[in-house]
This record gives structure tokens, C-alpha cells and sequence, in this order.
């Protein structure tokens, strides 16, 4: 847990002071607008005065319109800020946004032809059929990337900012803890013995591992798959790459655990985004993350006063239906209410509660974004 | 009733499809025994319907509805049981960090698991006349989840996982044994993706999408003449554009999906302060008259 003498002082911050971040991470449930509120805040940090580059995983046509991205830009683009009021020019004004997208097949394919240690190891790993068949095989792979491209981000001096926008996650921590795993099958010393002939090893297996053997080896039988040797042949074609992985994989770990560094969840008010949000929390604390704020994304905005209706000059059967109208639209406002003290009775004392209002509309343009990006507040 | 025995329910995350699926699960139960199956761990459709399953056996909502956790892990689970017949060596291995690698490398093989059980199950609702809603994953894990069997026609081009493989392909195309139902809001991104879900799901897998569902359509209140009328009421007049404008999208969409040969149904948008079973009830009763016996 984190020391109590935190809150007292957040209980004063409103917002996320983005000039203080090298990294931005957004997280949260599939559907909740994490690409939007990832690219919003990129912009939001450009007009302040940043240099920013912001990553997204699987932007939606239109958001790629919007950042003058190609379909398959996995190398920055600098995104034109015409029409953005930005802050007054200074020295400390450094304004300029990129943007790119990342191809997490592409990227691992280019990572494995740089670090391999022969072309026959490369040509292994490419041309294994699990890694081919699969999509998804090899559960980490594009997290793992991500990690990867940021490093080579970061290292950029003249980049104040980076904002990470990541797959939709059922749980929060399998995209920061994806690398782990991933390292962890490269480097698992048992997988190498599990595809070993039968005999061989037998003294250094536990009888998990003999158990898990006698089930891949059954399952091997009556499928003629053999799954085992593949698994074994693709673990065996990283020899050599494993400690470059291994380094740059902790290196990120450090990352997201630098003071700099913010965690973002993002959700929507709707009841059960509110509900995973909360175990989002939970499951990062968990890991000894620490979230710095959640913007709860498309709340409505502040609803009309109902006196207004009262001495407005129109026919009395329209104000009627005015009524009902706004009506309706306060009683969704008491669900989004119940939503969000719901969120503030589980958020972590040093992280901040946001609100991002309802366009109304999707967002189309960089001026759009930058709307967002200025109206998300604490709530 | 000439829906087919599995209704796979998926939709773009927020747009209410697990609720979606609670309601049709609910209305059919009216007319013929049902499952609800839960592929989301979190079980907001059980919940919505006021069960909390926590593994593979089903949960009694009411007489004629009942509701059971399906997850690829318990999958899993049950076929290791199968091949290591000792129990206590079967779950030390599947806490093993070992194994966790192996299914780590092999995602597919826990939801090619899955997708044979629905099956299964499947051919037990013909014999019993039950029907089967699920309430599948959002769209793209509900795309890659079935299309799992092709990728293991890939990795097994002979063999009995081939043949396994093949009668799942066979199952998923047979309109009598399994639909698709897609859920979307009348927002443009939800309704683009619904269109590609439902062009992926038939040209790539042969899957059949029964309906579109067309989720919170607020009636048109106001006409034309009302809205310039109010044009002076500055915030009001917006509430009332945004009400009307939801409604347009939903038509605008409705002849989209058609071209497509989907038919779309409207649900109301439900303005309470909370989703509870009353509302269940509503949605219901309009998918009833519109889906189960249009």
C-alpha cells in the first residue's frame, strides 16, 4: 500500500499535470474510447507545449484520418497541428506531435531479423507453424512489442512525452506483465526437456513436468501433431537472443515503474465497465503499479435547468415534451452518478478521478481532439 | 420458431451486449426450456439475470431458464482430467509455471476446447428442444475465438484433430445447429463494425447472423416544426437534437444492414436510473415479437 501522507496533497490535484510525465499508459476494457482519450491527451500535451509521440495499437479509421496516419505507418508521422491554438512559443516550447501505429507481427518480425544470432534461426522462428497458424500464438507477443518500440521512443532525447495506447485487456496486468511471460517460455529451461526424448533428463524433471510431458505426449498421439518439437525447436531458435530480450525487457519494467511514468485507466460509466475498471485497480496495485488517474470517457454533460423551461415562450404541449425529455436524459445522468461514486469510493487515495464529456459525435478531426483533450477534468 | 439452436451473441464493447443477451435468453425461456452460457468471466449477463454460476454447471434462474460459466480454462481443466486419470497429478500440473507455458504457446488450443463443448452441447438442445444463448466476447475475440478451427486445420492437416477441427467448421455453418446475433448502438462506429463482423463471420467462417440488434433507439419525440420552435431554448434544444439524431441513425443503419440481407431490430433506449429485471422484461418482449416469433 502507499504511504497515507500521499493523499493529503492529491487531495488538491484535480488533473494530471502532463508536462511532469515522460509516459503515458493507457489501460482499460475493450469499447471505452482508450485510442481516443490516448490520442486526446497526446494532443492536449502538444498544445501545452510538449514534444509528444503517441502509440496507438488498433486506432479506428477515422482516428487514423485524424492523425494523418497510413494504414500500415509502424515508423512515426509528424501529425499537423493547423488550427490548434497551442501555448505561447518559448524556450520551453517544444510543441510537435507523431504519431504511429503499431504492427505488433511486423515489429516482432523485424526484431527477430536484427537480433538473430544466424539467418537459420531467424528463418526457424518465422517459418514455425504454431507462430504461423495462430493468431494470438504466443500469447505476449504483441505487448511484448509494444514494450519493445517504446524503449526505442523513449531513447529519443528530443521527446518529452510518449502516450502508449494498448490492446483492449480483459485483465489490466496482461499487458504489462506480457514481456514476463514471454521471457519466461523463451528462457523455460523445462520446455527445452518436456520435447527431450523419453529417459533423458528424466532426473532433473519434476513430476509436473513428467505429467505435463504424458499429457502433450498423449495429446501429440492421437493428433500426430507433434506439437512438442515445434514448441521445443521454436524455444531453441532464440538461444543467444535471450539476454538482449532479457535486458531491454527489464529496462521496461523500470519504465512503467518511474516516477514519471503515469498510469491511466480508462472506462465509460456504464456499470460493468465501471466493475472491471475497479478490478483493473486492484490487479495493478497488485503487481506494485501505481494508477495516477481514471477518466471515465463520453460522460454526459451538464444537463439544462429544468426553470429554464418554466418561462420559455413555446407552445405548452412542446414544453411538455421538454420535460420528459430532460427527464429521461437525468434519470441516465442518476445511472452515470451511482457509476462514478461507485469509482470514487475504490480509487487508489494518490490517483485522480477525470471525466471526459460526450462529444456527441465521433471524432474526426485533430481539432477534435484537442476539444477532448481540453475538456477532460477531475470530477 | 426457426432459430437455430445456438444463438452466439457479440457486439463492439458498450453496446450492451451482454444485456442483450440476458433479454433474449429471458423471452425465449418463455416459449421453450433455455441456457444462457457466460463466456465472460466477470458473468454480467448471468448477473443482469440475478445468477452468479462460478464454474461448468448450470444455475437455476426460473424454471425453464438456467445459466452456466463457460470458460477456456475449465475446458481445459476437463480434458486434462480426461487424458491424466489421476486427479491430484492433473491439478499440481495444471498449476505447474510449466504447463502455463505450454498453453501460453498454444492459445488455441483452450478455445478449440470451447468451441467443441458448444457443440456438444448443441446436439444435446436438439434432443431436448432447449435453445442456447451465449453471450460471446466483443466482436474481434468473438471472430478470432471461431475462426480457432481453421488455424488447427492449419497445424493439423491430417488426423483426428483435422476431423475434430472439420465437424466444428461444420457445426458453425449449419444454420439450424448456430447464428450470430450482433449488437450495436446506433453510434457509426458500432454499426461499421457490426457490418464487418457480420461480412467476416460469412465469407471467412460460412456463419450465418440471424439479426442485427440495434440497442438504445430513443423514440422520435419532436418534428421539425418543434425543433425550430425551441431553437431559442439553447441547451434544451440540444437535448431534444440529440434524442431525435439517435433515432435518425438507427434508420439510417437499418437499410445498411439490409443491403446486406440482415434484418435489424430497434430496442428501445431504456431511460431508468438503473438496467434491472423489469427493463430485462421490456427488451424482452419486443425481441419476442420481433426475433423469437416475428
Amino acid at each position: 500500500m502507499k504511504p497515507k501522507a500521499r493523499s493529503k496533497e492529491s487531495a488538491h490535484r484535480k488533473s494530471i499535470d502532463l508536462h511532469a510525465q515522460s509516459l503515458v499508459i493507457c489501460l482499460g476494457p475493450g469499447g471505452v474510447g482508450k485510442t481516443t482519450i490516448s490520442a486526446a491527451l497526446a494532443v492536449r500535451a502538444a498544445t501545452l507545449g510538449c514534444a509528444v509521440d503517441v502509440m496507438t495499437v488498433d486506432p479506428a479509421p477515422r482516428l487514423l484520418d485524424a492523425l494523418g496516419l497510413e494504414a500500415d505507418s509502424s515508423e512515426p508521422v509528424e501529425v499537423q497541428l493547423e488550427g490548434i491554438r497551442l501555448a505561447r512559443r518559448n524556450e520551453s516550447n517544444r510543441a510537435r506531435l507523431r504519431a504511429l501505429r503499431l504492427d505488433p507481427k511486423r515489429t516482432f518480425d523485424s526484431i527477430v531479423a536484427r537480433y538473430a544470432l544466424s539467418d537459420a534461426a531467424r528463418d526457424t522462428i518465422l517459418a514455425n507453424r504454431i507462430y504461423r497458424n495462430l493468431s494470438g500464438a504466443l500469447a505476449g507477443v504483441a505487448d511484448y512489442m509494444a514494450m519493445e518500440k517504446l524503449l526505442e521512443l523513449a531513447a529519443n532525447p528530443d521527446t518529452d512525452l510518449i502516450v502508449l495506447d494498448t490492446p483492449p485487456a480483459t485483465e489490466a496486468i496482461d499487458f504489462l506483465d506480457a514481456p514476463r511471460r514471454l521471457l519466461e517460455l523463451l528462457n523455460s529451461r523445462a520446455i527445452s526437456l518436456l520435447g527431450a526424448p523419453a529417459g533423458l533428463f528424466k532426473s532433473q524433471l519434476r513430476i509436473v513436468d513428467i505429467a505435463a510431458r504424458t499429457v502433450l505426449a498423449a495429446f501429440d498421439r492421437v493428433t500426430g501433431l507433434n506439437l512438442l518439437s515445434d514448441v521445443q525447436s521454436f524455444v531453441r531458435s532464440f538461444d543467444g537472443m535471450y539476454e538482449g530480450f532479457s535486458t531491454r525487457a527489464a529496462g521496461a519494467q523500470d519504465k512503467l515503474r518511474a516516477s514519471d511514468t503515469a498510469i491511466v485507466i480508462v472506462t465509460t460509466a456504464e456499470s460493468s465497465r465501471i466493475a472491471q475498471a475497479r478490478e483493473f485497480v486492484g490487479a495493478l496495485a497488485g503487481a506494485d503499479l501505481r494508477v495516477s488517474a481514471m477518466v471515465v470517457n463520453r460522460v454526459l454533460t451538464e444537463l439544462p435547468d429544468a426553470k429554464e423551461l418554466a418561462s420559455a415562450h413555446i407552445p405548452p404541449s412542446l414544453k411538455k415534451k421538454l420535460k420528459r425529455n430532460l427527464a429521461d436524459y437525468a434519470a441516465l445522468k442518476t445511472r452515470e452518478e451511482v457509476s462514478l461514486n461507485a469509482l470514487r469510493e475504490s480509487i487508489p487515495a494518490d490517483a485522480v478521478l477525470m471525466v471526459a464529456p460526450d462529444l456527441g459525435r465521433e471524432p474526426r478531426t485533430i481539432a477534435d481532439l484537442a476539444e477532448i483533450g481540453r475538456s477532460i477534468r477531475g470530477a | 420458431m426457426t432459430l437455430p439452436r445456438v444463438l452466439f451473441v457479440t457486439g463492439k464493447g458498450g453496446t450492451g451486449k451482454s444485456t442483450v443477451a440476458a433479454a433474449i435468453a429471458l423471452a425465449l425461456s418463455y416459449r421453450s426450456p433455455t441456457t444462457l452460457a457466460d463466456l465472460d468471466r466477470r458473468m454480467s449477463a448471468a448477473a443482469a439475470l440475478g445468477a452468479t454460476p462460478t464454474d461448468s454447471t448450470s444455475v437455476k434462474v426460473t424454471e425453464s431458464l438456467d445459466v452456466i460459466a463457460l470458460t477456456p480454462r475449465a475446458e481445459l481443466e476437463a480434458f486434462i482430467d480426461r487424458i491424466v486419470p489421476i486427479r491430484a497429478i492433473s491439478r499440481r500440473m495444471l498449476r505447474s509455471r510449466t504447463f502455463g507455458y505450454v498453453t501460453a504457446a498454444l492459445p488455441g488450443l483452450e478455445a478449440f476446447l470451447l468451441l467443441e463443448r458448444l457443440r456438444i452441447m448443441a446436439g444435446d438442445a436438439a434432443l431436448e428442444d432447449r435453445y442456447l444463448v451465449i453471450d460471446a466476447p466483443a466482436t474481434g475475440s468473438a471472430v478470432e475465438l471461431l475462426s480457432v478451427s481453421s488455424g488447427v486445420k492449419g497445424i493439423a492437416p491430417a488426423g483426428t484433430l483435422n476431423r475434430l477441427a472439420d465437424s466444428i467448421e461444420g457445426f458453425l455453418k449449419d444454420a439450424t445447429r448456430f447464428g450470430a446475433v450482433i449488437t450495436t448502438t446506433p453510434e457509426d462506429l458500432a454499426v461499421r463494425e457490426a457490418l464487418e463482423t457480420a461480412a467476416t463471420l460469412r465469407d471467412r467462417l460460412g456463419v450465418v447472423t440471424v439479426a442485427t440488434i440495434m440497442n438504445c433507439v430513443p423514440d422520435l419525440m419532436f418534428d421539425t416544426s418543434e425543433l425550430a420552435a425551441m431553437s431559442p431554448l439553447g441547451d434544451h434544444a440540444r437535448l431534444a437534437v440529440r434524442r431525435n439524431c439517435a433515432h435518425e441513425k438507427a434508420a439510417l443503419a437499418t437499410p445498411r444492414f439490409a443491403a446486406d440481407g440482415i434484418s435489424t431490430i430497434n430496442l428501445p433506449m431504456m431511460f431508468t436510473p438503473a438496467i434491472g429485471r423489469v427493463e430485462l422484461e421490456k427488451l424482452g418482449r419486443v425481441l419476442d415479437a420481433k426475433l423469437i416469433c416475428p
